[in-house]
């Protein structure tokens, strides 16, 4: 299955290539500077705290990812409470969950796309920009004063500009956190530790210490047996192994490139002394029999089984699977069990939040520009993704039906009304029958806002991490179109061959003394040639921008 | 997941008469046999064991602990699936998707096949290569879609049951089983009088019961099965049909968009059980229609085959 929608993605791709070459010839007519034409409907005065309302009846063509538990009703409180307080409609284009991003791609090819696509993560964009179907964003940001009112207080600039392209805009309007949010971490078995009379480790030399306790009491055990190892082997562990280390990203986040905040220098993330000693960690836990080698290759059930069986005590975890997957297991096998997330543990990086602040978000149809509604429309996509009103409407609701506050203003679900479990008896779900707290409209904002329903256990995890401060942002190297076309000819090549020694390293089939030959390897795998390509992109952007 | 391998099961039935069986050609029955009964059941097993899944707990489906028998019965993930309107709207559209694109398919391939079938046509050759050209070189997904687009036929019920109306593959088969009927037959009947179509409609048809049988099997599975083509050019979740609903449950169950929003505990229940559920869901159906034509369908495959 995976391997014939790659191949649907690619011809896809190809398709959108004969588009952007058609689309080339165009040209760039219409600039920022005259919107006179393009002004219907829209608030004369529309600034920070406004609401927005168009002066007229409008309606705006959305792509629509349709969630299966809370399949799209026309009738819901959100699309009626909607066009009441702005005065826009929101047509619906409603595509499946399960392959939205396909049928992305194919409309914008077939030029065939609604207005508003929303639900694109950053970088999704990239291989839009250049069929000239996606409008520059960056151009029109006046229109939108609660998103740049947001960046400018949060500070967001660093992470914005990673967004840009080579011509220096940017094509996607990003969700925006004020905090960090990580999910992923490690799980580890409570009521073990207790029986060892050791604590909650702190960072990756603790939990070392902690997993030899555990081999030493149960020795026909593996301490820890991972999961998460699909697509790529360890595709969680290595990744906040990699962040803890002070790189970019690895395993199902591979990142070719990490950035070094002091030396202000860029560089190969599987050629770094990070990289090697990561390595030797792990390398190190395998040695021992306190990482299961297994980690590495199977499914997730598999290694939910083993932790279910009392055969492991740690495994990759985020909050969802920690209440859905782990306690329900343990709690069939062995009543006794008790297990948390763990913060994040700490390695040489020292203490950071990996998490980025930018969430998916929304790119407009070049063809929008056109719209005498334009200038509405940035309006009313300001309001409702980027004002704390429009932010609290989607997520909360309505008050008084769906939400009460309480004395200092604080919401709450309101006693009939259901949702994450939060209010088991209530008999009107928000998401099913309301349609708010809706994938496609509520994200980012605040962190009360962004964790209003998790649990408390969920929120204390957040609270260490938020805690932390986040990590150095690596600086934007945008390629032009020849570029990015070379480059992702050596990427393949590149990832492919660090994946499969980083397997061979960890699991002691290659020698961790062979580095060198590995990385000249790599280098003869054009990885000098990569380098030199991010270099030269990042030191224009740096001279054209900087 | 319907496997069209039971052809394999049919052992010669009659031993032929005359002197005893020797010795060898018992004990290859016996080892016939006891292969034939292992392929059974490697074809069966998985089937089933699909069948117990969906009607087990999933705390046992994640311990592994699910073979032939259900364990911790419950029908939790079927009253989920189940109990929504959608599911029942996006059901009707498959049956009803099915049996109207199966019979154009049907009608538009015998018509194309029989014409083929005639040696004497002129430009028959043309024919046959605009056909078989389409089997190695398509237009692409976009120009496709603008060109279903175009048509006015986004999200009707046209969109999904006329673009892939011929399978050039059944065809082909179709056009060889004509072929290989006498045509001495139809001399005959044109010498009594019928036109054409009279005989097509009389004699040819009635003779090819085999082949048609096998036609609509092999497009009503492909039709059943088939979900991209909706995919594309449908945009209302009440016009899809049950494969992309139930693909779009999986998605939601499993998928990253999940993260960080615990759900209620019976959403959940979900993720093991509801593979199996959707399995047995969608197969199920399809898989009763086998028995009424499984007597056509083992001469007719063969019919096409040795003339290809």
């Amino acid at each position: 299955m995976f391997d014939r929608s790659r191949r649907r993605a690619a011809v896809i791709a190809a398709g959108l290539l004969t588009v952007s070459l058609a689309a080339c010839g165009s040209g760039d007519e219409s600039t920022e500077s005259d919107l006179s034409e393009h002004r219907v409907g829209a608030m004369a005065e529309y600034k920070v705290g406004d609401q927005f309302r168009a002066t007229e009846p409008l309606t705006f063509s959305m792509l629509y990812n349709n969630h299966p538990n809370y399949p799209l009703k026309n009738d819901w409180l959100f699309w009626t409470e909607l066009t009441k307080r702005t005065n826009v409609t929101i047509e619906p284009v409603a595509v499946p969950l399960s392959d939205y991003e396909q049928k992305r791609s194919l409309l914008i090819g077939a030029g065939d796309a609604p207005l508003i696509i929303p639900k694109t993560y950053p970088g999704q964009e990239d291989t839009f920009v250049s069929s000239g179907a996606i409008l520059p964003v960056s151009d029109y940001l006046d229109l939108m004063p609660h998103f740049k009112d947001k960046i400018e207080k949060w500070n967001l600039h660093p992470e914005i500009n990673q967004r840009r392209q080579a011509d220096g805009k940017f094509y996607l309007l990003p969700g925006l956190h004020e905090k960090p949010w990580q999910d992923y971490s490690l799980a580890i078995r409570t009521d073990i530790l207790e029986e060892l009379n050791l604590e909650i480790p702190k960072t990756w030399d603790e939990l070392y210490t902690v997993l030899k306790a555990m081999k030493a009491k149960y020795p026909d055990t593996y301490p820890f047996s991972d999961r998460f190892s699909q697509p790529n082997p360890g595709g969680n562990l290595l990744n906040i192994l990699a962040a803890s280390y002070g790189l970019e990203g690895a395993g199902w986040n591979f990142q070719h490139v990490s950035w070094d905040a002091n030396a202000k220098k860029l560089f190969y993330t599987g050629a770094s002394e990070q990289y090697r000693q990561m390595l030797t960690y792990l390398n190190k836990l395998v040695k021992e029999g306190l990482l299961d080698p297994e980690s590495f290759t199977r499914t997730d059930d598999q290694a939910r089984q083993k932790l279910a069986n009392g055969k492991s005590f740690v495994i990759s975890s985020n909050a969802q699977t920690l209440v859905n997957d782990y306690r329900p297991d343990l709690a069939k096998t062995n009543p006794k069990a008790k297990i948390v997330k763990i913060p994040l543990p700490i390695g040489p990086a020292g203490e950071i939040n990996p998490a980025s602040r930018l969430e998916n978000g929304i790119m407009i149809s070049k063809k929008a520009r056109d719209s005498k509604y334009f200038v509405a429309m940035m309006q009313f996509i300001d309001w409702l993704w980027y004002s704390d009103a429009g932010q609290e409407f989607a997520k909360w609701g309505v008050e008084g039906t769906t939400f009460v506050r309480d004395a200092n203003g604080k919401p709450t679900l309101a006693p009939d009304v259901d949702v994450v479990g939060l209010n088991p008896k209530g008999t009107k779900h928000l998401q099913k029958d309301f349609g708010f707290y809706n994938g496609v409209f509520a994200y980012g904002g605040k962190p009360e806002l962004v964790q209003a329903f998790f649990s408390p256990e969920e929120q204390e995890f957040q609270k260490v991490m938020n805690a932390r401060p986040p990590r150095p942002v690596m600086p934007p190297f945008p390629f032009t179109d020849e570029e990015r076309e070379q480059i992702s000819l050596w990427a393949t090549p590149l990832r492919d061959f660090v994946y499969q020694a980083t397997l061979q390293f960890i699991l002691g089939q290659r020698d961790l003394s062979q580095w060198d030959a590995y990385v000249a390897e790599l280098k003869g795998k054009n990885m000098d040639a990569y380098m030199d390509l991010v270099q030269k992109a990042y030191e224009r952007y740096q001279k054209n921008n900087g | 997941m319907v496997t069209i391998d039971t052809a394999a099961g049919t052992t010669p039935k009659r031993r032929p008469r005359g002197p005893r069986p020797t010795r060898g050609y018992r004990v290859f029955q016996v080892v016939n046999a006891i292969i034939l009964t292992g392929v059974v059941i490697v074809t069966l097993y998985p089937f089933v064991n699909i069948v117990a899944r969906s009607l087990s707990d999933e705390a046992y489906i994640i311990a592994g602990k699910v073979n032939l028998v259900p364990r911790g019965f419950n029908l939790d993930t079927y009253r989920l699936v189940m109990s929504d309107s959608l599911f029942w709207t996006n059901y009707r559209n498959t049956v009803v998707y099915t049996v109207v694109a199966t019979f154009i398919s049907i009608v538009l391939t015998t018509c194309y096949a029989y014409v083929l079938s005639k040696k004497h046509l002129k430009g028959r050759n043309a024919l046959i290569g605009i056909a078989v050209f389409t089997m190695f070189f398509t237009g692409g997904l976009i120009p496709n879609y603008v060109l279903i687009t175009s048509l006015g036929m986004k999200n009707t019920i046209w969109a999904v049951v006329l673009p892939n109306a011929i399978n050039v593959f059944n065809l082909l088969v179709m056009k060889a089983f004509f072929e290989s009927l006498p045509v001495d037959l139809e001399e005959a009947a044109a010498v009594d009088g019928l036109n054409t179509y009279g005989i097509l409609l009389r004699i040819v048809l009635p003779l090819s019961k085999a082949v048609i049988a096998t036609m609509v099997l092999f497009y009503a599975v492909s039709f059943w099965n088939s979900w991209f083509t909706a995919f594309l050019y449908i945009d209302q979740q009440d016009l899809l049909p049950v494969t992309v609903y139930l693909r779009n449950l999986i998605a939601g169950a499993t998928g990253a968009e999940n993260v960080g929003a615990i759900n209620a505990a019976d959403e959940v229940q979900a993720e093991a059980t509801l593979k199996a559920v959707t399995i047995v869901l969608t197969t199920l159906p399809i898989l009763l229609v086998y028995p009424f034509i499984q007597r056509y369908f083992v001469s007719g495959v063969m019919l096409g085959a040795v003339k290809g």
